[in-house]
């Protein structure tokens, strides 16, 4: 009886142990060395993607539209109205590319977590690690992105500042969900899918134009949308309209974390242990 | 004795039979590597259908209705006052075949001579490497069609083709607007020995600027002049101006032929310098 209740509890401490090595830097550190070898150009494009958005539609498009009414009332310039909702985009966009392309790449063809998790490193090391190299990057870029929107002046708070921690927030949302889903995808072809998600995503979630301008359905259908928290929120520290709703925006990415994290683990789990 | 001779024919017949075999393939070649590349297409066949179609329905209600919102008055086009989604339909279209353009005419061309290497195998046919090259082309072609024919289709069920008369001429710009930007990155791809992420660059630092800054969501007179450039050697925007004339059925013969000659000089140039390079590395 006893021996019997022993092995048992040795085999669920295994089994804890298995999924956490208290590692993730080493995952980090591994991304940051294999980063020297690719082209750093590549690496660097991704920054002028929102940087092109916002230059073409804040010259071109400001000129037709003038000053937009944010969600808190604010009239703000076209620029300022689209720079923080692109923020809040490329946040998502980098997180979703590094989560789901490589992620799969290194699942199918490289074959590095199983490397991975034939060291100590469990399946919640190689998740965590991962994100966080994703992460890292996209505070690069947010950096980068945040400094041109000082030069040009569309941050128009002091909280501005605020918006780095909250597209870590975003990008952490995005790529622990994204990890979860990419480790069902066995194709290409099924990677394809991704960009039909993100692309109505990317137009509807009042990026480039308040959410009032849609029927109510489809504006109730927008906000249970994660980007669309994400514009809000950081359109809300860059224009300084700050108030206690934003909270909810916190919370609903915060949920998402922890829903994406429980679930990518299971998932690299089933895949390489069990 | 008569049995060897018929086991053993003689150097001329085996010559003239293997000349037979061949002579359909080199007749005909270039709708056999189209018919290949139209077949392979079909392992993607769901996101060809799903892109062509929802699409420029996202495109339309996202960027075409939405912004139409907040731009309620109307552009002036060059003097001529048109609605905010007349004006960007067109443009839309083209960069629907452009951006198919810019998939077919770079991984498939990469994979044939690089990593599933079946341009060789094509090559060890009696095909000839011109003909390899017009297969890519013709079958990348269909599927501009397609997506350029779904998108006419949206655009005048939404609306936004004031003059179908002439409108429907905008399929075939469409086409020839795909063709113009991706034979010469076809020529780019089949240069290209190591992949080091070429194609991510090409989309972010040509496509993606041609995309924004060509006039496709305002007047390219919008632009400050030091930007304005960017349009006038993109394919994008003599293409889409092509568009904009023949939806809004104001057809100016002088500036549509040139639109037209620059879209055709692109497409001639770089399939000239694309076959030279496909035989090269055929040849290899």
């Amino acid at each position: 009886m006893t021996l019997a209740t022993a092995s048992d509890t040795t085999r669920r401490r295994g089994g804890v142990r298995a999924l956490w090595a208290g590692n993730p830097q080493a995952v980090v550190q591994r991304g940051l060395l294999a980063a020297r070898s690719s082209s750093w150009i590549v690496v660097l494009s991704g920054f002028f993607e929102p940087v092109f958005f916002l230059a073409s539609m804040g010259i071109g498009l400001g000129a037709l539209i003038g000053d937009v009414q944010t969600s808190a009332g604010l009239d703000v310039p076209y620029a300022a109205f689209i720079a923080p909702a692109l923020l809040a985009v490329s946040a998502m966009n980098g997180a979703i590319y590094d989560s789901t392309w490589n992620v799969f790449f290194k699942l199918n063809y490289g074959k590095l977590y199983e490397g991975m998790l034939s060291t100590s490193l469990g399946p919640l090391d190689v998740a965590l690690g991962e994100i966080l190299y994703a992460l890292l990057r996209g505070l690069l870029y947010a950096t980068g992105f945040m400094i041109i929107m000082q030069i040009l002046g569309l941050n128009l708070a002091p909280t501005a500042i605020l918006a780095l921690p909250a597209v870590l927030l975003i990008a952490f949302g995005f790529a622990s969900v994204g990890m979860a889903i990419t480790s069902y995808m066995k194709t290409f072809q099924h990677m394809d899918w991704i960009n039909f998600v993100l692309l109505p995503m990317f137009l509807f979630s009042a990026t480039f134009y308040p959410i009032t301008v849609y029927p109510e359905p489809v504006q109730v259908i927008v906000q249970a949308l994660p980007l669309w928290h994400g514009v809000e929120l950081i359109r809300g520290l860059t224009t300084g309209a700050l108030s206690a709703g934003m909270l909810w925006h916190v919370l609903y990415y915060a949920v998402m974390i922890g829903i994406g994290l429980v679930f990518t683990t299971k998932r690299l789990r089933a895949l390489f242990l069990d | 004795m008569t049995d060897a001779t018929r086991t053993h024919p003689s150097l001329d017949e085996l010559r003239a039979e293997a000349l037979e075999w061949g002579r359909k393939p080199r007749a005909r070649g270039s709708w056999y590597v189209t018919e290949h590349m139209v077949r392979a297409m079909r392992a993607y066949g769901w996101t060809i259908v799903v892109g062509a179609f929802g699409q420029p329905i996202l495109y339309l209600l996202g960027l075409g209705l939405g912004l139409a919102a907040l731009i309620q008055t109307d552009i002036d086009d060059g003097g001529q006052p048109v609605p905010y989604l007349v004006f960007i339909a067109p443009a839309l279209l083209m960069t629907a075949a452009i951006s198919v353009a810019s998939e077919e005419f770079t991984y498939p061309v990469m994979a044939g001579f690089k990593w599933r290497r079946y341009f060789y195998g094509f090559n060890a046919s009696p095909l000839s490497s011109p003909q390899i090259a017009n297969g890519v082309i013709l079958g990348a072609s269909a599927r501009m069609f397609i997506a350029v024919a779904a998108y006419y289709l949206f655009i005048w069920v939404f609306g936004a083709v004031p003059n179908p008369a002439t409108g429907w001429i905008s399929i075939a710009v469409g086409v020839l607007a795909g063709v113009s930007f991706g034979i010469p990155l076809m020529a780019y791809a089949a240069s290209i020995e190591d992949d080091k992420g070429q194609f991510a660059l090409v989309q972010r630092f040509i496509f993606m600027p041609m995309f924004l800054f060509s006039g496709t969501f305002y007047p390219l007179e919008t632009l400050p002049g030091w930007l304005q450039w960017i349009g006038w050697i993109s394919p994008l925007w003599h293409a889409s101006e092509l568009g904009r004339m023949l939806t809004y059925g104001s057809v100016d013969a002088p500036a549509a032929g040139s639109h037209l000659a620059y879209l055709l000089v692109l497409a001639g140039v770089g399939y000239l310098l694309g076959r030279r390079i496909f035989e090269r590395r055929l040849a290899k």
